[in-house]
């Protein structure tokens, strides 16, 4: 039996790199405890804002373009979000909530440019799941699994996959995530259910 | 074995240096499209203020406008009478022109000169005197 081998099937208790191991060995998760100048960014503070959007440039790009599949749609889409958080920061109420309320806009954004496509995104799953206890590390992924699942990823309906990647790239609470994307609780965790659900059926379709 | 974040961010990584630049644009460069919104009020003039929430937002309103009155004008002076225009033109009168012109007109204040100021001689209002200061006028003399 091969290392990898090993580590995936090597009952959950006993290996180390399984994701509940990893789950506990993890670094601190993005979204927590992080110091962000919000407070002089309220109040003009260029360097503040270049620390801000630095901080969550990637991130949003990645969340944007995962959606639009569009480089040059997908760098608007940032400028624009850019400059609606310099301009409307007064709207937000929360310091803490710096990061939900940008990655909010960015939503928007993508609304409305899906809109102006006139692509179909409304897709409900009914169903609810109550429980929902998995980190965003819980899905580890070989390397030459990799490509395998950005195209999973992107076979994912938009909904489904927007709150997966929020989930994945920001680690944001299911009520923030509820809130960046306005729809109910129950919807998200639905979605988010149904998203790993559907990735760990295809992962495994695939081994 | 990499997490979904790591394999998201780094696929994207390589955009960095193309974000660099949209973020330095919007903080630095172009402060006065975005973050410039919270220190209008301190450095804020008039006629930027103006500027600003008077004609930026309907910038192509004002040039439609302008370019209306652009047409305006243009129709104006082209539609101008080429009579006048030739008038400006024309050199000035030489002066054999200058003298006959003055000689018609002496010759028109000659002949209606007289009469004219006859008419025009302002005639001694009629004043009723006492017959008494006559005869002292008569006596002087």
């Amino acid at each position: 039996m091969d290392f990898v081998s090993f580590v995936t099937f090597c009952p959950t208790e006993l290996n180390l790199f399984s994701p509940r191991a990893f789950h506990w060995m993890k670094m601190p998760a993005v979204a927590e405890s992080e110091q962000l100048p919000v407070q002089q960014a309220r109040e003009g503070k260029p360097e503040a804002w270049d620390a801000l959007f630095r901080r969550y440039q990637l991130p949003l790009y990645v969340y944007v373009f995962e959606l639009v599949h569009n480089e040059q749609t997908s760098l608007d889409i940032v400028q624009e979000v850019f400059i609606a958080a310099a301009r409307h920061i007064s709207g937000l109420r929360d310091d803490a909530k710096f990061g939900s309320w940008l990655f909010g806009i960015a939503h928007q954004k993508v609304i409305q440019h899906w809109r102006k496509r006139t692509e179909v995104l409304l897709e409900e799953i009914p169903e609810s799941p109550d429980e929902f206890e998995d980190g965003p590390d819980d899905l580890l992924i070989r390397r030459e699994q990799e490509a395998e699942f950005m195209n999973l990823l992107n076979q994912l309906p938009p909904p489904q996959r927007a709150v997966l990647l929020l989930h994945f790239v920001e680690d944001f609470s299911l009520e923030e995530i509820a809130r960046i994307t306005e729809t109910h609780l129950g919807t998200v965790k639905s979605r988010i259910h149904y998203a790993k659900k559907s990735l760990r059926t295809l992962l495994e379709e695939k081994k | 074995m990499r997490t979904p974040r790591e394999i998201l961010l780094e696929r994207h990584r390589a955009t960095t240096p193309k974000l660099d630049a949209i973020r330095r644009e919007v903080v630095w460069e172009g402060r006065r499209a975005a973050v410039p919104k919270f220190r209008v009020a301190d450095t804020a003039t008039l006629p930027m203020l103006i500027w600003r929430e008077l004609f930026w937002p309907c910038r192509r309103i004002w040039a439609g406008l302008a370019a209306t009155w652009i047409l305006i004008f243009v129709f104006n002076f082209s539609q101008r009478d080429p009579a006048e225009l030739l008038a400006r033109k024309s050199p000035p009168p030489s002066p054999e022109m200058i003298l006959t012109f003055r000689q018609q007109e002496r010759l028109l204040a000659e002949l209606i000169g007289p009469n004219e100021s006859q008419a025009i001689a302002p005639s001694k209002p009629f004043l009723p005197q006492p017959r008494s200061e006559g005869r002292f006028e008569i006596l002087t003399t």
